[in-house]
C-alpha cells in the first residue's frame, strides 16, 4: 500500500534540522499515450438527427451480441430481425431498448399550452411502476414483456433477447444478454510501484472553504512538501494526476446572467472567474511537480453535451505553460505506462442512476461496462453531439482502470472477465465532500482511498 | 524578545504563526529542513520555559481502516489531538510539525491562509523547495506555446497573451518573430492586435506584409513603452509615440516600400528625430501616400503624441509627422498608395505646408466653428483598459473641452481629405492656435481623439 514502508522513518523529522534534505525525482512516465481522439470534435454541425447515432450504435454492436447471443444459447439459435419474427418461435432479436417512463420529463409536455403544465421539479429518480420496455432495431419496435427487470434497464442500451412473440404483438422474454466485456487489451504495466491519483469534484468557487485545506494538503501531498521523507518517496512514485471533472463547485453556475436584466449583470463578475483563478493556481503548483490532466465536468466551463472539450488554455494561463499540464476531454482514455485508462467525470453513471432502480455507482459502473456502452442513456436524456457515422462511446476494447468521477463515495474493485480481462472498477468522490482522492497502484491494479482533513473546533479527531 | 532570540530565524515570532511552509519560503530552505526547524524552536523554547505560549499543530499521515479498506489519511492535528489520532492510525507513515503559533487554534482555516498567502508570493516557483522534483516540468517556450496558435483567427487572441497576440498578427513568422518580439515589449505586438481588431481584414494583410519588417525591426534598439500591458495593447498611445518616434528615424527610407511593424520598437525619442528630420519627410510625404481611411488612428497617435511631448513644439511636431507618417505606413502596408494621389502633389511644396492640406478640411471645419476656445462639456466615449478585470470598459463621461479640439478630431473619425489644396499662409496662425488647444484637450481625452494630421504641422 502507498507509503507503507514509510512507516520506519515516520517519526525522522521531529528532531534538529539535520545537514541536508534528501530529494527525490519524480518517476518518469514513459509510457503516456492519449487515446481520447475518439472524443475530440472539430467541426461540429448540429443540424442531424439523433437517429444517426442510435443506427451507428446498432450496427456496431449487432455483430458483438449476436456472437454472445449463439454463446449463450446455442450456436444454432436463430437470430431474426423484427420484421422478420414468426408468432410462437423462439428466436433471438438485437434491438436497442427504449424505456417508456411516465415521470421522464419531455420538454414537449411542459410546453404544451393544453396541458397547462407546471415544470416538473427535478426528483432524484424518473422510475414509476408503469415503466415499459420497447426493443427497436432498424425498422420496428415490439414491446418487451416477461423475465425481464424493467426497472433496472435504461433506454439506449442495445442487448439480444430470447424468446417468443405472442398473439398480442408483444414479445415474452425467456432470457437476454448483453455485450459483456470487450476484448482484453494486453497488459504491459510496469513491475515496481507506480501511483496514479484520481481525484474530482475539487468544488472551488463554491463559497465555503471547507475543503480547501484538504485540497491544499492533496496538493501539498503529491508535490512532496508534507510528509517525512518516506511519504515524500513514495509520493515521488506518483507518476500522473487525473483531475475527473467538477472542478468548479455548482454554485458557480450562477444563473443570475440568465434571468436578470443586461444592465444590472453588466459589473458584476461571473463567479467561475474567481473559481478559474484559483484553480489555475492549484494546477500550477501540480503541474510544477507531476503531470496533470484535467478533465471537464458537469460545471466547468465548457460544453454541455457529451463528449465535453477540453478546458481551453487560455483560462489558465500560469499553468498552460507547464507541459505537464493535459488539457483532456470526457470521456477521457489514455495509456499511461502501459496501463489504459478509461474514465468520465460520472455525468453517465449519474444519469443511469437517475432512470433506472440501481442505486450503487460501482454497481452502475460495472454494468455499463458489461452492456459495452459508457453512456447508453446518451442523447436520449443526458445531451450528447449527434454522431453520424460511429458513436465512440461503444467499449470496444477493454480498458485495465475504468472510473468515473463525482460519486458520493468512494468504491473499488476489481473485475475479472472470463477472456482474462482484468478491470479496476473505480468511484471517485467528490473531494468537496468527501475530501478523499484514489491511489491507483498500476503494477498491481489496485486501488486505496486517500484522505485529508484539518481540524475544526467540532472536530474530534 | 523572541525575534531576537530566535537566533537562526530572526523575527519569526514577530509574526502570528508559521508553518513549515511559509518557513522554507521565506528562509529558502528544504522544507524537511524548515519542519525539523520548527521541532526544534519549539523544544528549546519549552525546555527554556520562557513563559510564552506555543502551540504547535502535527501533521499526522498513515494507514487508517475504514469500512472494510485501508485507508491512507492524512491529517492537521493540534498538539492535543495528537495522541489520539495516532493511536486511530493502524500504522503511521509521517509525524512532523506543521505550524507553530502563539494563539490557541479552533480551526485549520488560518493555517490554510497562511499557506496561501505565501505560494501566492511564491508561484514561480512554487516547488523548488519541495522534496520531489520532476524533470518532466518544464515551462514551454513561447515558440512552442505559440504554435497551436498560428491558426487562430488574429482578432480572437487576448493582447494579455503575448504570444497569442505576435503569432496572428505576424503570420508565417511564427517562430523568429515571437523571438524578436519577445525582445520588444508585448505591448508593441499586442498593439497590432488590437489594430488588428479594430480593423478588420485590412489590418491582417498589412500586418502580414509588415511581417516582413521584421528583420528591420530587430534592427531597431528596444526600450519598453512605458506600458507594456494591456493598456498599450488597444490604445497603446503611449507606446506608440515613442515607438513611432523611435522607428520613423531609423527607417526612413525602407519603410515606404517594407511595411512593418515598425511600433514596436521603442526608442528614446528626442534627438534622433530632430536629426532624421529632413529624411524623415521625405518619407513621410511618402507614406501620405500610403495614407488611406486609417487616419483615425493616426489622429488618435497624433492626440497622444502631442500630449507626450507637450514642451517640445517644434520637435515634437516633427516627430509626430513622422511617426504619423510612419504609422500609417506600418498600418497600411499593403494598402496600395494609389487612393490618394493627390498627395503626391504634396512632396514638391514643403513637407509642411503638405500636410496641413490635410488638415484643411479639419481646418475650415474650425475656422468655420468660429476660433472660439469655448470649453464645452461633451460627451464622450471614453474607453479604457480595465487591468484587474482584463477587459476594455467603455464609458460615457461629460468632458470639458474646447470646441475645436472636439470638431476637429471626431470630425476626422472619416478618411482623410483627398484634396490637397495648399492652404494659404494666413490660415497658418489660427490652425496653430487650435493645434494648441487641441493638444491641450486631446490630454484630455486620448481614448477615441481623431486628431487632425494638419495639427502636427501648425505648431511650427
Amino acid at each position: 500500500m502507498f507509503s507503507a514502508q514509510a512507516a520506519p522513518a515516520a517519526q525522522a523529522l521531529l528532531t534538529p534540522p539535520s545537514a541536508e534534505a534528501s530529494t527525490f525525482a519524480r518517476v518518469l512516465v514513459s509510457g503516456y499515450a492519449d487515446q481520447s481522439q475518439p472524443f475530440l470534435l472539430g467541426e461540429r454541425s448540429f443540424s442531424r438527427q439523433y437517429a444517426h447515432i442510435y443506427a451507428a450504435r446498432l450496427v456496431e454492436m449487432r455483430p458483438v451480441l449476436e456472437e454472445r447471443a449463439r454463446e449463450k444459447w446455442g450456436t444454432d439459435v436463430v437470430v431474426r430481425k423484427l420484421c422478420e419474427l414468426r408468432v410462437g418461435e423462439k428466436c433471438c432479436v438485437v434491438g436497442t431498448l427504449f424505456k417508456a417512463m411516465q415521470l421522464q420529463p419531455s420538454i414537449l409536455q411542459e410546453i404544451s399550452e393544453e396541458h397547462n403544465l407546471v415544470p416538473q421539479p427535478p426528483l432524484p429518480k424518473y422510475i414509476h411502476p408503469s415503466d415499459e420496455l420497447i426493443l427497436e432495431d432498424e425498422l420496428q419496435r415490439i414491446k418487451l414483456e416477461g423475465a425481464i427487470e424493467v426497472q433496472r434497464l435504461v433506454t439506449g442500451t442495445v442487448f439480444a433477447v430470447y424468446g417468443s412473440e405472442q398473439d398480442d404483438g408483444k414479445f415474452l422474454v425467456e432470457d437476454h444478454c448483453f455485450a459483456n466485456l470487450p476484448r482484453p487489451l494486453p497488459w504491459k504495466g510496469p513491475t515496481s510501484d507506480r501511483f496514479v491519483l484520481l481525484a474530482s469534484g475539487l468544488g472551488l468557487g463554491s463559497g465555503s472553504g471547507e475543503s480547501l485545506l484538504s485540497t491544499q494538503l492533496l496538493v501539498d501531498v503529491v508535490t512532496g512538501q508534507l510528509g517525512a521523507e518516506g511519504e515524500q518517496s513514495c509520493a515521488a512514485q506518483i507518476a500522473r494526476v487525473i483531475l475527473a471533472g467538477n472542478l468548479l463547485s455548482e454554485n458557480t453556475q450562477s444563473r443570475d446572467t440568465i434571468n436578470k436584466a443586461k444592465y444590472l449583470t453588466k459589473k458584476t463578475q461571473a463567479a467561475s472567474v474567481e473559481a478559474v483563478k484559483m484553480l489555475d493556481e492549484i494546477l500550477l503548483q501540480l503541474c510544477t511537480s507531476v503531470p496533470v490532466d484535467v478533465m471537464p465536468g458537469e460545471f466547468d466551463p465548457t460544453n454541455y453535451t457529451l463528449p465535453q472539450q477540453p478546458l481551453h488554455r487560455c483560462m489558465l494561463p500560469l499553468s498552460s505553460v507547464y507541459s505537464t499540464l493535459r488539457l483532456v476531454t470526457n470521456p477521457y482514455q489514455a495509456d499511461v505506462d502501459g496501463v489504459r485508462f478509461l474514465g468520465t467525470s460520472g455525468q453517465n453513471v449519474s444519469d443511469i442512476f437517475k432512470y433506472s432502480s440501481m442505486d450503487d455507482y460501482l454497481e452502475i459502473l460495472e454494468w455499463t461496462l458489461l452492456a459495452g456502452h459508457i453512456s447508453p442513456t446518451a442523447p436520449d436524456t443526458l445531451g450528447c453531439y449527434p454522431f453520424y457515422k460511429s458513436d465512440p462511446f461503444i467499449l470496444t476494447t477493454c480498458p485495465h482502470v475504468y472510473f468515473c468521477g463525482n460519486a458520493p463515495r468512494f468504491q473499488s474493485k476489481l473485475l475479472k472477465g472470463e477472456a482474462g480481462q482484468r478491470v479496476l472498477l473505480v468511484t471517485v468522490p467528490a473531494f468537496s465532500t468527501t475530501q478523499t482522492a484514489c491511489l491507483v497502484n498500476l503494477r498491481d491494479l489496485s486501488c486505496q482511498p486517500i484522505s485529508f482533513s484539518g481540524f475544526g473546533a467540532e472536530d474530534d479527531d | 524578545m523572541a525575534a531576537a532570540g530566535g537566533g537562526d530565524r530572526p523575527g519569526e515570532k514577530g509574526v502570528e504563526r508559521v508553518t513549515y511552509k511559509w518557513l522554507s519560503y521565506t528562509l529558502g530552505v528544504h522544507v524537511n529542513q524548515a519542519k525539523q526547524m520548527l521541532y526544534d524552536y519549539v523544544e528549546r523554547k519549552r525546555k527554556e520555559n520562557s513563559g510564552a505560549q506555543l502551540h504547535v499543530t502535527y501533521l499526522v499521515a498513515g494507514n487508517l481502516i475504514q469500512n472494510g479498506h485501508v485507508c491512507h489519511k492524512v491529517a492537521v492535528v493540534r498538539e492535543d489531538q495528537l495522541e489520539a489520532m495516532k493511536s486511530k492510525l493502524a500504522t503511521i507513515a509521517s509525524v512532523h510539525v506543521y505550524s507553530i503559533q502563539k494563539a490557541l487554534l479552533k480551526d485549520s482555516g488560518p493555517l490554510y491562509n497562511t499557506d496561501y498567502d505565501i505560494v501566492k508570493t511564491n508561484l514561480h516557483n512554487c516547488s523548488k523547495f519541495s522534496a520531489i522534483q520532476c524533470a518532466a516540468a518544464v515551462p514551454r517556450t513561447p515558440a512552442e506555446v505559440s504554435e497551436p496558435q498560428t491558426s487562430v483567427q488574429a482578432g480572437s487572441q487576448t493582447p494579455s497573451d503575448t504570444n497569442a497576440a505576435r503569432v496572428p498578427v505576424v503570420n508565417g513568422h511564427g517562430p523568429s518573430t515571437s523571438k524578436q518580439t519577445s525582445q520588444q515589449p508585448r505591448g508593441i505586438m499586442g498593439m497590432f492586435a488590437a489594430k488588428a481588431a479594430s480593423k478588420p481584414q485590412d489590418t491582417n494583410k498589412e500586418t502580414k506584409a509588415e511581417a516582413k519588417e521584421a528583420p528591420g525591426v530587430s534592427a531597431v534598439s528596444s526600450k519598453p513603452p512605458a506600458k507594456a500591458n494591456i493598456m498599450n495593447n488597444f490604445f497603446g498611445k503611449a507606446a506608440m509615440n515613442k515607438l513611432k518616434a523611435t522607428s520613423v528615424p531609423e527607417q526612413p527610407k525602407e519603410k515606404k516600400e517594407v511595411v512593418k511593424p515598425s511600433v514596436p520598437v521603442a526608442e528614446p525619442e528626442s534627438s534622433p528625430n530632430t536629426v532624421v528630420e529632413k529624411p524623415g519627410k521625405k518619407t513621410e510625404s511618402s507614406r501620405i501616400q500610403q495614407k488611406d481611411k486609417k487616419s483615425k488612428m493616426k489622429r488618435v497617435d497624433k492626440s497622444d503624441n502631442e500630449e507626450e511631448r507637450e514642451p517640445e513644439n517644434l520637435k515634437k511636431k516633427r516627430k509626430r509627422i513622422k511617426q504619423l507618417v510612419s504609422d500609417s505606413s506600418e498600418e497600411e502596408a499593403d494598402v496600395p498608395p494609389s487612393p490618394t494621389p493627390e498627395e503626391e502633389k504634396a512632396p514638391s511644396p514643403p513637407p509642411v505646408p503638405a500636410l496641413k492640406t490635410e488638415l484643411e478640411p479639419a481646418s475650415t471645419e474650425v475656422s468655420a466653428g468660429g476660433r472660439k476656445r469655448k470649453r464645452k462639456r461633451v460627451l464622450k466615449s471614453k474607453m479604457f483598459i480595465d487591468e484587474e478585470e482584463g477587459c476594455m470598459v467603455t464609458e460615457k463621461v461629460y468632458e470639458s473641452e474646447s470646441c475645436t479640439d472636439s470638431e476637429d478630431d471626431f470630425a476626422k473619425a472619416k478618411p482623410p481629405p483627398a484634396h490637397k489644396q495648399p492652404a494659404p499662409p494666413v490660415k497658418k496662425e489660427p490652425k496653430e492656435e487650435r493645434k494648441n488647444l487641441k493638444k491641450g484637450a486631446a490630454t484630455a481625452n486620448r481614448a477615441n481623439k481623431q486628431v487632425s494630421i494638419m495639427g502636427f504641422f501648425q505648431k511650427k
